[in-house]
Formats: structure tokens, sequence, C-alpha cells
């Protein structure tokens, strides 16, 4: 439509106001990365990003933030509501419950990124390898893939843990096991189409060896989806020992993480009268798993080419 | 594949302790029973037979509904599981079917109105569905609804002296609530970009250039091509029938088979987790069948193998 | 003189702008052209030159985020002027005349068509629209449609699917589509750079025999000079979102009068010259819309420039039908 009959609305002011600065000679300066850039511009993943380091940091320094230790059981405050002294109150046997948070993140962030650590290391390199090389290697992985994948997450999970036993490090390499799966099918998936590429002929006639150009050459074009998915895992692992340490069946109990914590709101006394003692810990891993998507949305947004304004 | 999970279920159910008999035979008869008798039951079930053959006749039970024996109660798992079933049923059905109709409405809007207010707002209670761990919905939930203004019950599915099936429609109503609530949340962001992506294409330009009003183009063009990769993940939502419902039946105390596993989780019942593991696996690969018939139906380009 | 020629849809002065990436890109930069009944008219160009832009503008398909800026199209109806520019993007008044006035068809059939449905429920889209006729009579009418484009077995095609047509076919499917309602004008963008040189030829011969059958006008967008030697009556070379020169086929293609048109013919191997013929591609590179040279637009590229050049030139008349954007022109015409 034409300048006189046009309606006057949000998108149209925005166009007259960047083709008035166009016609004006407008340079933007650029600098920097163009996937940095666009991380900047999405205020959300910053924020998120920021949340994160804030959580991480409070956690590591926990002696620093908080003076009390979590695990230090005094009977003369029990269940005591948030005060000047105890920030958020005390639970059941007199522990100050922020501090347990603090020291509670310490496990939490290291099961979810461990886990999704591992979980990537295992899943990539295998999806790497076999799928750059095919053949008998990549049939047997990719079943057994399948097999696990067929299972129902938690179901696998909470097998394996009545069979192996409690304890984090179990519970680490569990997840890590039961959530390899994803990422090795995603990274096969890369290297099926990227193997095919001109510059792999390229390099296989300069006589490269295959170790070489899997890793070396084709693995990093596809780490920008690989990075978006070790974030989001580590949401998602961090939720998932959040509810098996709600169930008890986590984190021994003894070692406090924020699922932990949470163990106690099954008794509906203390759900309904000391919300201090559950909640803060409920609305902790919330915001840290929002910021830590908010932070994976943001990464896949710049990394994927595709994605216009 | 079902054979080489079975295969692995059975050596799991092997390598565990629990003597072999003991969850073969009914506990009752276990009780009085002398060693050399023992040893007799056990040439006879075949227990002294080499490994493959023990694993084709617990096969066969199987397949025949012989699901062995509870190690703590004694009671036939088949009857226990059986039993539980159609509350979990009940509760993962029902919020399946809640969530992928609201879940596409809301993903549609959001994806057509994008940039708007509503779909700021939509996509960020989606943010928060995926992010709040479910339990810490049910929990608060139960405190508001159940505990403070005592609209709902507080859990459990039929109380004693419920005579309808309506009677226990409000017990229904929180836990199917929570774990909608989390699964539109979902299947909302999916939808979304689902229907962003359909817009995107060539052929709604065709379809516009035809002077289709936009209604047409949005839903019989673009909406109907985005439900394609929409149905298929909310096939892969499918194990959570099984799955996801473990935390939400703690919380609400919904007797199901979901609290029937955490519960023989704990007390280590390894027959039965066992079992259940599997039945679940079942279940998994049945949804991943139907998935496939349904894309073949909603994708000419498709074939059925 | 011949005929008169009657107008059917008149360009002046386009002006349609991108804003995307926050950025404001001039895409078609102030066109103006004619387009007659029963006539083809070529617009040719480098890919990014804003010729399907142009093409876009006049059926307001544009992308979402950009608008026709300012300019005027007119749809030169049997008793009345229409004003494209001025009618809602998908209101009422362009739908009507979208699909039974002016129909479009597209570069890829394969994605240009929609995967789920069948080719003769596409067409019968068209027919549901801006027809009054009963489903039967739509389905036959669809048939039809497919037979009179060559296509075999017509009635069992019209129930497949679009994957399951040769690219050929598929081409001559949404041929058929856009033809379906008779339109006045059809636009055709790039249609045949996705297919066979061979398939090119036949769906060519389809479309003249089209025009002359309902007298339709043609807008050939394309960057294949071949092409618009072989259809074209009249011809508009687009360069950075403006027509540097405009004129018959035959006066544009053998006496060029804009240095791009005339580098743009060297580069095109001809027949019969044989392997010695020199091939001068056309030195530079197209310039970043966002950063353009100011005042001609092809200066950097250009073998005739001078000083004069740093102001944006006007049109200069070489005959009645024939003009050219460049200060340059004489010296361009006397160098055949």
């Amino acid at each position: 439509m034409t300048e006189e009959k046009r309606p006057k609305n949000r998108l149209n002011k925005r166009f007259d106001k960047l083709r008035d600065r166009e016609i004006h000679g407008y340079n933007p300066n650029d600098s920097g990365g163009r996937a940095f850039k666009k991380l900047k511009s999405n205020r959300l993943a910053v924020i998120g990003l920021i949340f994160v380091i804030l959580t991480i940091s409070a956690s590591i320094f926990a002696p620093f933030v908080t003076q009390y230790d979590p695990q230090k059981v005094d009977l003369r405050s029990m269940l005591k509501p948030p005060s000047s002294d105890h920030i958020l109150g005390t639970d059941k046997i007199g522990r100050d419950v922020f501090a347990r948070i603090i020291y509670g993140g310490r496990i939490s962030i290291l099961v979810g990124l461990g886990s999704a650590l591992g979980a990537a290391l295992i899943g990539v390199s295998i999806g790497a390898y076999t799928g750059y090389r095919g053949g008998w290697w990549d049939s047997i992985f990719l079943r057994i893939s399948e097999i696990v994948m067929s299972f129902p997450q938690i179901i696998l999970v909470l097998l394996l843990v009545s069979i192996l036993g409690q304890s984090l490090m179990n519970l680490i390499i569990i997840f890590t096991l039961t959530g390899w799966g994803s990422l090795y099918r995603m990274t096969r998936a890369q290297m099926l189409s990227l193997r095919e590429e001109e510059y792999v002929q390229a390099l296989r006639a300069f006589g490269l060896s295959r170790t070489m150009i899997c890793y070396k050459h084709i693995l990093p074009n596809a780490l920008g989806p690989i990075m978006v998915n070790i974030t989001l895992s580590t949401a998602m692992f961090i939720l998932q020992e959040a509810g098996l340490s709600f169930l008890g069946l986590g984190v021994p109990l003894n070692i406090p993480t924020w699922g932990n914590i949470l163990n106690v709101a099954q008794d509906l006394r203390i759900l309904q009268n000391y919300w201090w003692v559950w909640l803060p810990s409920g609305i902790t891993i919330s915001f840290f798993v929002l910021a830590v998507n908010f932070v994976g949305d943001g990464l896949r947004d710049s990394t994927d080419p595709t994605l216009q304004g | 594949m079902i054979l080489v999970i079975s295969f692995l279920i059975y050596l799991g159910l092997e390598l565990t302790p629990g003597d072999a008999v003991s969850f073969m035979l009914p506990p009752d008869a276990l009780m009085n029973i002398k060693p050399a008798e023992l040893e007799q039951i056990r040439d006879s079930l075949g227990l002294n037979q080499p490994f493959i053959v023990r694993y084709f006749l617990w096969l066969g039970g199987v397949i025949q509904g012989d699901f062995g024996y509870s190690l703590a109660s004694g009671v036939p798992i088949k009857d226990i599981v059986l039993d539980r079933l159609p509350a979990t049923l009940e509760l993962s059905i029902s919020a399946l079917i809640l969530s992928s109709i609201l879940g596409v409405i809301f993903g549609t809007i959001s994806a057509l109105y994008r940039g708007s207010i509503t779909d700021n707002c939509f996509t960020f209670f989606g943010m928060l569905g995926v992010s709040v761990p479910e339990f810490i919905f049910g929990l608060i939930a139960l405190v508001i609804f159940a505990l403070n203004l005592r609209w709902l019950p507080v859990g459990q599915r039929i109380l004693p002296g419920y005579d309808s099936y309506w009677d226990h429609m409000p017990h229904l109503i929180m836990p199917a609530g929570v774990l909608a609530l989390m699964m539109t949340a979902g299947v909302m962001r999916y939808s979304r970009s689902s229907m962003l992506d359909s817009l995107n294409k060539e052929f709604i330009r065709t379809a516009r250039s035809k002077g289709v009003p936009e209604w047409r183009v949005n839903f019989i063009h673009g909406l109907r091509v985005a439900l394609i990769p929409i149905v298929v993940l909310i096939g892969f939502r499918f194990p959570m029938l099984i799955g996801g419902t473990v935390i939400i039946e703690q919380v609400f105390q919904w007797p199901g088979v979901g609290e029937l596993f955490v519960f023989n989780v704990r007390s280590q019942n390894y027959p039965l987790v066992m079992m259940v593991a599997f039945l679940s696996v079942i279940a998994v690969l049945l949804a991943s069948f139907l998935i496939d018939l349904f894309t073949a139906l909603l994708d000419p380009r498709v074939k059925l193998e | 003189m011949g005929i008169q020629k009657e107008a059917i849809l008149t360009v002046k002065d386009l002006k349609t702008y991108i804003y995307v990436n926050n950025r404001c890109n001039r895409a078609v930069d102030g066109v103006s052209f004619e387009v007659f009944k029963g006539e083809t008219l070529g617009i040719v160009g480098e890919s990014g030159c804003g010729k399907s832009i142009t093409a876009s503008s006049i059926m307001q398909l544009l992308p979402r985020l950009s608008r026709i800026e300012s300019g005027e199209i007119t749809y030169h109806e049997k008793d009345k002027d229409i004003r494209i520019d001025l009618l809602e993007r998908n209101g009422k008044s362009m739908r009507e005349l979208r699909g039974a006035d002016i129909s479009m068809i597209f570069q890829d059939p394969m994605t240009a068509l929609n995967p789920v449905y069948t080719i003769g429920s596409q067409i019968r889209e068209n027919l549901l629209y801006h027809t009054s006729m009963s489903s039967q009579s739509m389905k036959e009418k669809a048939v039809e449609l497919l037979q009179k484009m060559g296509i075999p077995l017509a009635e069992h095609r019209s129930g497949e699917y679009p994957h399951q047509f040769s690219g050929g076919m598929r081409q001559r499917a949404m041929i058929a589509m856009a033809m379906a309602c008779n339109p006045k004008i059809l636009i055709a963008d790039e249609p045949t750079t996705a297919l066979d040189v061979t398939i090119q030829a036949q769906i060519f011969e389809l479309m003249q025999k089209l025009k002359e059958e309902h007298q339709t006008a043609i807008i050939m967008i394309t960057h294949d000079m071949g092409v618009i030697a072989e259809l074209a009556n009249d011809v508009a070379v687009m360069y950075m979102g403006s027509i540097v020169e405009k004129g018959t086929v035959d006066e544009v293609l053998r006496n060029p009068a804009h240095p791009y048109t005339k580098a743009l013919l060297q580069t095109i191997p001809k027949l019969g010259q044989g392997k010695k013929q020199k091939l001068e591609p056309i030195r530079g590179a197209t310039p970043d819309p966002y950063m353009r040279p100011k005042g001609c637009q092809f200066m950097p590229r250009c073998d005739y420039a001078s000083d004069e050049c740093n102001q944006f030139p006007e049109d200069m008349q070489i005959t009645d039908s024939h003009y050219a954007k460049c200060w340059k022109s004489k010296e361009v015409t006397k160098n055949v």
C-alpha cells in the first residue's frame, strides 16, 4: 500500500524508522562474530546466562555466601520460619534451609552438568566414529542405542538404581548410560550427511587418516547443535535428579541436593504448614532450569543459520 | 527387537538375588516344601536345564500371561499389574488427550500471532512448563486446592463407599491436570515451531496466489502439513504414559503402575520391577508402531512397509 | 504502425523495500512498465536484481517483513481501473483478483505444491473460490485442464500426489492450476530454472499456445537471455532494483543501449561461432544492496564510466519504445 492509505500500526512505524535510517547512510559496526552478536541481542539468553553464572558461583563459593553448615543439626531451632538469623528458616532437625540450598546446588549442578558432559562424550565420540566408518560397528551401536531408548527413561533409571544401589557416583553413571542415546543419534545423523560432502573426499585424497578426518575436520561443523544439546540435557538431568531425590531414590539423603530437600514435602503436614522448608528449593530448581533453557534456546537461535529476524 | 529386550530382562532376572524357584512358585507351596522336593520341582520346572532352555520356558510363560510372583507379597505379578493398570491408563490417557489438543491449539495461535503479546505469554508459559519439575506443580496444586481451599480431595483414587465411575472424577482432576499442564507446554512449543516452519514453505504462497482466504491458507494448508511432525513428537511422548506418571502418582498417592514401580524399587522386589520395565518397553514399541501408522495416514509421501 | 496494443497492467515508479535483519533493503527502487494483452514482457537480470520482488509486488505476495513503499500498480479491467497497490494485502478485493485475473507460477513445482493434497484437489481449490461450479463439474474441469496441458491419463493423474509426478509434469500441473480460471495476466517466475532443457522447450511451447488461445498477457521472469529471445515481445533488463534498459526484443538484443545489457550479451556463447569466440565475464561483482554506490549502480563495473556517472542517470530514449538508463547510451549503441 502507498504512504497515504497505509495503516498506522506498529510494524509500519518500525519500517518507516528503518527506511529513514537507511536513506541517511546507516553503517552498522560489524565487529564481533555473527553468532556472538546474535546471542547478545537475545536478552532472555543473556539474563539466563547471568543467573546461571551467579548460581554456580554461589554454590562454588558457598562458605562465603552462608555461615551455616548444611549438615549441622540444631534441635533447639527446629522448623523455624524465615528470620534475620536464618534467611529461609530451618528444617525438621534444625538445619539452615538456605545453606542446604546453596550447598545442595553443588551436587545438583554437578550431577546435571556431569551427566550431560559424560553422555555427550560417549554419544558424540561413538556417533562420530561409527557414523563415519559405517559397517558392522555402526549397526551394532545403532541397535544398542535403540534398545536403550526403548525404555521410558525414568523406568530405566529406576531399574538401574534398584540394581546398582544409590550413590552419587552411581547416579551420574546411570544418567550417562541412559542419556547418551540422543546425542549419539544426532551426531551420527550429522556425520552421515557431512561425510558425503566434497571436502571430505578431498581430504581423503590427501591421504588423511579416517580418525583425523572424523574428529578434526567434520566434527567442528557439527559442534553447534551439540552445544545446544548439552545445555538442554543439563537442564533435563537436573530435573531428573530432582524427581528421583524427591522420591528418595536419587542421591542418598545425607548429601543435600535440591531434590533431596524436597523429599520432606511428601509429609502433608510439612507441605501445608512449613512452606519454607520445601518451596524455596523448588523455586530454585525451576529458575535455574529456566535460565539454562533460555541459554540453550539462545544458543540454538544463534547457531542456526536458517533462522531470520 | 522385543526378543533382544526380553532376553536382557531375563538375564537381569537371573542375575539378581532371589532364587529363581522362589519367584516361580506360589509362596504357600514354598513354605512347606522339603529340600528333596525342592530339587524335584527344580528339575520338573527345568531349572537345572541350560540357560537357553530356561529362557525359552520363561518366555513361553510370559506370553501366556504368567509373569511369576512378587518376592514380597507372593501375589502373582500379573494380577498386581492388571489391578493397577486401569488407574495409570486413566491418568495418562486423559492427560495425553488434553495436552495434545490444548498444545496444538495454543501452539498454532502462538504461531499465527507471532510476536504479539499472546504469543509471548504462551511462549513464556511454555518455558515455565518445561522447566518446573512436575512434582513442584503437583505439590503447589495440592497445597492450594486441596489443603487450603479444600475444593478437591487430597489424593487417592477411589475412597470406599463410592459406587459410580463418575464419583472419583474430582480425584482425577488434579493429577491429570498437573500432568496435562506439563505435557501441554512441550507440545505447544513444538507445535509453534512446526507451524512456523510450515507457514514458511512455498506452497503457502501458491495457495495465496490462488486467492484462497487466509483461514484456509493457515489451517487447511499450514496446520495440516505442520501436524505431521507434531504427531511424531506426541508419539515420542508415549513412553511418558508409563514412565511419566511415576512421579505424579507418588505426589497424589494415585494407585497406579508408577507408584507400584517405585515402591518395589525401594524394596528391591526384582521380579516385579523387571516385569513392569518389560511391559513398559512393550508399550513404547507399540506406541512407535502406532505412530508410524498415523504418519503414513497423514503423509502420502510415506509408504507403509 | 501495427495493431493498437491494449495495456492490461501499468506499473508506475514502483518501490518495494524489504525490512529484514533490522535493515532496509531497497529491492525495487523505481520501476515502470506496461504489460499488453496477448503479449509477453520478459524481465531479465541476475539473482538479487529485484525481478522476483517486482512480480510478487504485483500480486501483493510479498514476504511478511516487506512492503510496497510507493508507486502505482494499475490493473485495467474491462471498464474500470483497479489500483492494486491500494488494496489490502490479503483482503477480499485482492483475493478476487488473484487466481482469476492475475495468476502466478513459481520456480520449483516440488515445493510450490502442497505435498499432502492431490493435484486435482489443488486445481479445484482455484475453481472453488472463483466460480460457482458444482463439485462434479469442478472435478471434470480439473481433468480437462490437465489434459490440455499435455498430461496423459489425466483422470487417473488428477487423483495423484505431487511427489508422484515428474518435474516437467509438475510444472504443467502448476500451469493448469494457474490457468484454471483463464486469467488475463500470467506471471511466470523462472518457471523452467529447475527443469531440463528439453522439458524447458516443451513448457515454453505450451505457454506460447496458451497465449495465442486465450490472449493471456505473460510476464516472464528469467535470468536466461535465450528464453527472452525465444518467447518475449518486449524485454526489461533489471539491475540493482531499477530497469536499466527496456524495449522490444529486437531492439534490445540487436542494439543494446546500456553497458550492462551489452556485457550480459557478451557472456553468452553464440552457436556457430566456434571455440575461438571470446566470452567476457562482467568484471567486478554485484554490490551489496546495503552498501550501494552513489549515482549509477553499474558504474564500478562499467567500461564507459566517467565523472557524470556519479549522478543517478535518467532514462534516455533511443526510439519510441526503446530507452536506457545511461548517460552514455548513444556511445553504447554506436559500438555494436
